[in-house]
């Protein structure tokens, strides 16, 4: 028998089961009684998350940052945090590190309650807050060694350096280096006690997409390493190049989670489908339409869009053209993504800084 | 309290200073040239010339008379002392060149005089010897009001004399005034700064934030920083102290008193910091607070200039200004060789230093809202 935790997709509580491995059950919810079937786990530790958060709440004055949120992630994977500015990302994500204190809810790192035993889980985090900018004055090197001395455990800096391609900067004075530089430093430095834990508070922003492609190699070669990795992000390519599992928070609150393919599956159509410069555009929308396809839009010039759920669906389309008779100059399949998710999701859009 | 970390910040502290020019020019450069400065322009100039201190303990008709006959001579700037205090001191505490007492029983002896030929009362001049011109010019001006005054009162007998009494005490001149003031200012200076750019800078910058989550302790961290102010505060004075010895051939004296004084002036004004930065979130703004603090302090506490030539209410208020006893510390205990003047004001200096450490460290948020 092992312990498993779960967590309840209907209210967020967090409960403890015990069975075998591999063994399915169905259980009840303790706080809100609905039921569902489970599976233990053939694999797995005892405790397989690294965070567990419950019913996690956070007010300033009138306003709920963070509105009563539940979710956990699991050891050696990257959990990407994803929303919009100031969906509420920072304050959860301080939070988890003891920086701000939490209105109500609870937080365990590592198996551990942070409220008591913070102390006990320092050595085995390592952070890059928002917009962390380090001492100007000392070099690559130095800044490392710095915080590598304030740990028990150190990982070998020289090490780091070199596996964050830092080797030829390393002497440089931190306030010397490019931005993208900063956040690999940043990043470097969170890294100094060789954590179990990662936390990056929008590691990328304000990045150029080739700086943004280095960051985001540096954290694919920590999930490698085995390492658990809390990013937040408002860029939708960032959740979806990186991240294991993904939680859109929006105004506070988690609005969706799972993985992307979850995510897709259960927020967006998995693809769309667009004609380009059809002839008759109109009363193929409205033939389509009668077909019983309900999200099919014109896009001007002749262009037609049509969200698809299945790959199949692509050949009824094409035959329905055909016996019509229907010119068109090409066809194109695209598939969904989080930008959409998030469109059906909230209304709006995630960035107006798309790249 | 993990000494390891403590002492590896205070490096990496020093090291960054190292590098910055400007908090090199702040804490060197800057106080050498004001020295330099101000040492050539008042070099030679006496602290109180013409300056001549009256007590007047017989305080009648008879002894204001004298005052104000005097005063009416327009020669002398002249500042009273009160009847209480003990102008032997006085003199060598405030470095007094000339000073009158007119002795109880002033105006009775006088009147006496009519029924008794004998009757005959002195009047005190203390003088600085070494300060020739001003004395020989007290000294014709004091005779001949009393001529006069003998003159009237019994047609020639001598009623009233002087009794000249040298004050033998050192000629000091205003380097040995102004130094011992840049030392505190400096200090100060570095002390507010240094903390405001913690508090605000590296709290917009994330670092306050990731050293919450590190194993450092918040008292490994002050310590750390504190030990810093004082390696900054030792230099500060290393440097100021050999240039006054070197250059303008001053005895300055680092007494064990005068370290302590400014080992409790570094914790002062980090904690006076530490609110600057708590109430003022951005460190533009904070460093402006910071100087509409300590510019006016600076005049006021006597820092450059002696207080004896301000008006009455600034003196006052320098009192109440903790920058005033640093100041008064500092001289008396490094320069003036005064005692029990400088415990006195070291005291003072660590009463406010406790209070405002302890209060900045209490009301600095560490952790966010
Ligand atoms: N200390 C504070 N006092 C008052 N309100 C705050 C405070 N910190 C955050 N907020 C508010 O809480 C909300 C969530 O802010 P938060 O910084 O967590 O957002 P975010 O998702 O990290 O945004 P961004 O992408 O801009 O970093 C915002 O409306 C913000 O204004
Ligand atoms: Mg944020």
């Amino acid at each position: 028998m092992i312990e498993q935790r779960f967590k309840c997709p209907n209210c967020g509580e967090i409960a403890s089961f015990y069975g075998d491995p591999g063994e399915q059950t169905v259980v009840s919810c303790a706080a809100c009684n609905s039921k569902g079937r489970i599976t233990i786990p053939t694999s797995g530790q005892n405790n397989n998350y690294a965070i567990e958060v419950s019913h996690l709440t956070k007010v300033y004055g009138d306003l709920t940052a963070v509105n009563d949120i539940s979710f956990s992630v699991k050891t050696g994977e990257i959990f990407a945090f994803l929303g919009p500015n100031g969906a509420g990302k920072t304050t959860t994500v301080e939070m988890i590190e003891s920086i701000r204190e939490p209105t109500a809810g609870s937080i365990k790192l590592l198996g551990r309650d942070i409220k008591t035993q913070f102390n006990d889980v320092k050595e085995k985090i390592g952070i890059l807050p928002q917009e962390f900018h380090s001492f100007e004055r000392l070099t690559v090197r130095e800044t490392l060694v710095y915080f590598s001395n304030l740990y028990k455990k150190k990982a070998d800096v020289d090490e780091i350096i070199k596996s964050l391609d830092l080797t030829s900067h390393k002497n440089m004075l931190y306030r010397n280096l490019s931005g993208g530089l900063k956040q690999r430093v940043g990043v470097a430095i969170s890294l100094v006690n060789d954590p179990e834990i990662i936390f990056l508070d929008e590691p990328t922003t304000g990045l150029d997409p080739k700086a943004r492609r280095e960051v985001w190699g540096v954290i694919a070669g920590l999930h490698k390493k085995g390492k658990t990795v809390f990013l937040t992000t408002h860029y939708m390519e960032e959740a979806e190049y990186l991240a294991d599992h993904i939680a859109v928070i929006f105004k506070g609150k988690i609005i969706a989670e799972g993985t992307l393919e979850d995510l897709i599956r259960n927020y967006g159509k998995s693809s769309t489908l667009h004609i380009k410069k059809c002839k008759n555009a109109a009363e193929v929308i409205e033939m389509l339409k009668q077909e019983g396809y309900d999200e099919v839009s014109s896009e001007g010039n002749g262009d037609i869009a049509i969200k698809i759920d299945y790959k199949e669906r692509v050949l009824e389309i094409l035959s329905h053209l055909r016996h019509d008779c229907i010119e068109y100059e090409s066809l194109d399949i695209r598939r969904s993504n989080l930008e959409e998710v998030f469109l059906r999701l909230t209304g709006s859009k995630l960035t107006e800084d798309k790249q | 309290m993990n000494f390891k970390i403590v002492w590896m910040d205070f490096i990496y502290s020093v090291k960054g200073w190292y590098r910055s020019r400007g908090g090199m020019f702040w804490s060197l450069a800057f106080p050498v040239i004001l020295i330099l400065l101000f040492g050539a322009i008042f070099s030679g100039v006496g602290s109180s010339k013409y300056t001549l201190y009256i007590q007047d303990q017989d305080q009648t008709e008879m002894s204001k008379g004298f005052n104000a006959t005097l005063n009416s001579t327009k020669l002398f700037n002249i500042n009273i002392v009160k009847t209480d205090v003990n102008v032997t001191s006085f003199i060598k505490e405030k470095n007094i060149k000339s000073l009158i007492v007119i002795p109880k029983g002033f105006e009775q002896t006088i009147k006496n005089s009519f029924m008794n030929p004998s009757a005959r009362v002195n009047l005190s001049f203390y003088f600085d010897p070494s300060e020739q011109t001003t004395t020989q010019v007290i000294r014709s001006v004091i005779s001949s009001i009393l001529q006069e005054m003998n003159k009237n009162l019994s047609q020639g007998r001598t009623i009233i004399g002087v009794s000249e009494i040298s004050t033998i005490t050192e000629n000091f001149n205003f380097i040995d005034f102004f130094l011992p003031g840049m030392i505190g200012f400096t200090i100060m200076q570095g002390a507010i700064y240094g903390s405001i750019e913690r508090n605000t800078k590296y709290r917009k910058d994330g670092i306050l934030r990731k050293l919450l989550t590190t194993p450092i302790t918040r008292s490994e961290w002050i310590l750390a920083k504190m030990l810093f102010m004082m390696f900054l505060a030792a230099l500060t004075t290393a440097l100021i102290t050999i240039i006054g010895i070197l250059v303008f051939g001053m005895t300055v004296n680092i007494t064990p008193l005068a370290i302590i004084i400014l080992i409790a002036t570094s914790f002062l004004f980090s904690g006076m910091g530490m609110l600057i930065g708590r109430f003022v979130k951005e460190e533009e703004t904070a460093d402006t607070a910071a100087g509409a603090i300590s510019f006016p302090m600076m005049f006021l506490a006597g820092t450059f200039f002696p207080l004896e030539q301000m008006p009455q209410f600034l003196q006052t208020i320098a009192h109440i200004l903790p920058l005033y006893y640093v100041n008064e510390g500092l001289r008396n205990s490094m320069i003036y060789m005064n005692q029990t003047e400088s415990l006195i004001n070291g005291a003072v200096v660590i009463i406010f230093a406790a209070v405002f450490f302890i209060s900045g460290v209490l009301l600095t948020k560490w952790k966010e809202d």
